[in-house]
């Protein structure tokens, strides 16, 4: 255990005023993480690092990794997810994942484990394929999300398809390991039986628990293009009184939800984890303008044709900072927190997550989310 | 300044884009490796430093403690905190050396330094009046300022400048000589002193309070072995920022000239307005690749450990359009900016017949 949590706040808050005026920086632990990194990967102090503990095959296209984050993480509850970030060729990315593992692992072991399709054409799902490695360590943001199990506990019913099973799976294990007795259906949707993700797992799952149904629904050639049928629906039992969890593709989501609510659900009793990795589409030339946030003025403005988000913020009467106007002096520099936009200089596309944009050459491409 | 059409400005300028752009696209783990060996560096500098200056009573340890905090420091400003608020690392997409969050070791903030040299001294370098950069309001080191009486001890002037580098680095935001003119009020300047105050008071506190204080049996050898790094520092930081752009051949602009300018004419101005040294691969890393000014006035966000690299494409392109490349051995040219500062401190008249030129024009 670090020394400061012994010291009592005052002393803690002395402390960090003091390192940061000796290191000039918000985050004076922070300051010597190249030399702790050399030592120990686990020591940095900037973010927090977790390290990758093993490597498992479960699909022709799906890892699970294991991970051992530093002890000062502070957990999570079964159906989160979590950022990650990785160097890749010297530029940090940052994708977000659901933690497949349940939060008794991380409780008694120390553990957590990400289960990650690898995304054709991606940036990021194929280099972690490839090159995260037992050993190395990522950067690992704090637990987020409110796709949580219901509180008592009442009659469930979950709905994943493909890679969508994640935090499923995180909330299945945690029921099963609590003794859960409502009743919980699970249907499974995938393409074919040897993309069932955790297939071992949700056997010993379904053997143990009595109250547990699993059924995966497979889609085999041309004989069904419905995932989805009544017949799957139609035989869950008390299917009106139960509380629905939805993750998978956007268009399983939907078509799970018209059909729920055919059947006389509420909308109220269905709970949807969006679950949307794809690869960084290619922008074709000209497609500039879309909606832009300037989410701390709380300002949305639309935007048409080439301008750019310097002369876009000035338009809705923001006063960014700013300096050359012309890519060279980087005073108008900004967070972007989401969306693409296009640098007018190279005409080259930025990538789609949070990074650090020039205002004053970059022109939207598609919605786009500044912290301005 | 040679004349080029327009024609050969949009050349120019498409020729250096194109080497921008080659450069751009070519960024990637060679470049993060190599900012963060040096931040790893400097870490072990600074904590070697500090480690071993209270057993800097025995004169060897004083030395080195001394030696290894100035280069740190040196490192800290020049390699890396210079370089990253350019922006030369944010595709990098790390907090910590992003060129809007980072803080460097030395009085000036960060912010002060972003708006004065990222923004006045890049964008109008070398335009007289615009430039604050040029002689800092301090030295006249051109026809294009009248001679002054007090011009007469600008050499005293540099020395001192020199010596508290740091501080006069900090305080130039301040605009001293357009408050002296009343141009300004005090209170329009009093949000910038008083970020002005709380970073030198923390500068200050950490060399001079906290770290002799820590060590306080030897407090005074701790202080002289700090102060003596922020010397070091201060006068090594001095030298290599005057040859970057006072050397003899480094040219200067009136204001009429950069009207509504292209962006090839704003690319030749950064060309033959600075100046280069020449000299082994430490001697460019502790000038933070300051030793290829013009390289780094033409990309100033492209990462500076690329300059020896991309300088033998900018001589190229140089000798195609006829532009000067201003270059020579370190001692040569500062001798130059030395004899620059002198010269200038003479009235014209004077300073002709010790030329045995014609005197300049009267303004």
């Amino acid at each position: 255990m670090p020394i400061s949590t012994s010291l009592s706040a005052a002393t803690r808050r002395t402390v960090l005023w003091l390192g940061r005026q000796l290191a000039n920086q918000d985050n004076p632990g922070a300051w010597l993480d190249p030399l702790l990194a050399s030592v120990n990967p686990l020591w940095v102090q900037a973010y927090t690092p977790a390290q990758v503990e093993r490597v498992e095959r479960e699909t022709a296209d799906t890892l699970t990794f294991t991970l051992r984050p530093a002890r000062r993480w502070a957990g999570f509850q079964a159906g989160q997810h979590v950022t990650v970030g990785v160097d890749i060729d010297g530029v940090r990315h940052h994708r977000t994942f659901s933690l497949s593992s349940p939060p008794t692992l991380w409780q008694r072991q120390g553990r957590i484990t990400l289960t990650i399709k690898r995304q054709p054409g991606g940036r990021v799902t194929p280099w972690l394929h490839q090159h995260l490695t037992p050993g190395q360590t990522l950067a690992l943001g704090e637990a987020f999300g409110d796709f949580l199990l219901p509180e008592p506990a009442q009659p469930l019913l979950f709905i994943a398809g493909g890679s969508g099973i994640t935090p499923i799976l995180s909330q299945l294990e945690t029921l099963v390991a609590g003794d859960a007795r409502v009743p919980m259906t699970l249907i499974y949707c995938v393409r074919t039986p040897a993309d069932v993700i955790a297939a071992e797992r949700l056997r010993a799952l379904d053997a143990r628990s009595p109250a547990l149904t699993v059924t995966i629904v497979t889609d085999d050639g041309p004989r069904s293009s419905r995932h989805l049928g009544d017949a799957h629906l139609d035989t869950v039992p008390g299917l009106k009184a139960r509380q629905v969890y939805l993750c998978g593709p956007q268009g399983l989501m939907e078509l799970a939800e018209s059909q729920l609510l055919q059947r006389g659900l509420r909308s109220s009793q269905i709970r949807r984890a969006s679950f949307s990795v794809g690869p960084a589409r290619a922008l074709a030339p000209g497609t500039t303008g879309g909606t832009v946030t300037f989410r701390r003025a709380g300002v949305s403005v639309d935007a048409t044709g080439d301008a750019s988000l310097l002369a876009l913020a000035e338009a809705a009467g923001l006063n960014p900072r700013y300096g050359c106007r012309m890519g060279i002096c980087h005073q108008c520099s900004c967070r972007k927190t989401g969306g693409t936009v296009l640098n007018r200089l190279t005409g080259k596309p930025s990538g789609p997550g949070e990074e650090t944009v020039q205002l004053c050459v970059s022109v939207p491409a598609g919605p786009v989310t500044l912290e301005l | 300044m040679p004349t080029l059409s327009d024609t050969q400005l949009q050349a120019l300028a498409r020729d250096l884009d194109a080497i921008r752009d080659e450069v751009l696209a070519d960024l990637g783990e060679r470049d993060a490796r190599y900012i963060r060996g040096m931040v790893r560096l400097h870490r072990t500098l600074e904590l070697g430093g500090r480690v071993l200056m209270p057993l800097g009573f025995l004169p060897p340890v004083f030395v080195a403690a001394t030696v290894s905090l100035a280069l740190a420091k040196i490192l800290e400003n020049m390699e890396i905190g210079h370089n990253v608020m350019h922006g030369q690392y944010d595709w990098m997409n790390d907090p910590t050396l992003n060129s809007q969050r980072y803080e460097w070791d030395t009085v000036c903030t960060g912010d002060s330094w972003r708006r004065t040299h990222n923004y006045e001294h890049h964008t109008y370098t070398n335009i007289i009046g615009k430039d604050r950069d040029y002689g800092y309001a301090v030295l006249r080191l051109t026809d294009e300022e009248p001679w002054q009486p007090w011009h007469a001890l600008q050499f005293m002037n540099y020395v001192l400048l020199s010596v508290f580098f740091q501080w006069g680095v900090g305080l130039h935001e301040l605009e001293s000589e357009k408050l002296r003119r009343r141009e300004l009020r005090w209170r329009d300047k009093w949000p910038f002193l008083k970020a002005f105050l709380r970073k030198g008071g923390r500068q200050a506190f950490k060399d001079y309070v906290f770290f002799p204080l820590l060590t306080l049996p030897v407090a005074p050898v701790v202080l002289a072995g700090n102060a003596c790094a922020n010397l070091i520092r201060n006068l090594w930081a001095s030298t290599v920022i005057f040859c970057g752009h006072f050397t003899a051949d480094a040219e200067t602009f009136t204001e009429a000239e950069c009207v509504h300018e292209s962006r090839g004419h704003w690319y030749l101005r950064q060309l033959t307005g600075s100046s280069n040294f020449t000299g082994g691969r430490w001697l460019h890393i502790l000038s933070g690749h300051l030793s290829y000014q013009i390289e780094h006035h033409v990309f100033p966000d492209l990462p500076a450990h690329r300059y020896p690299e991309i300088s033998v494409r900018v001589q190229a392109v140089c000798e195609r359009y006829g532009i000067p490349y201003n270059t020579g051995r370190f001692s040569r040219q500062y001798a130059t900016v030395l004899r620059r500062i002198l010269h200038y401190s003479l009235p014209d008249r004077l300073r002709a017949r010790l030329r045995r030129e014609p005197p300049a024009q009267a303004i």
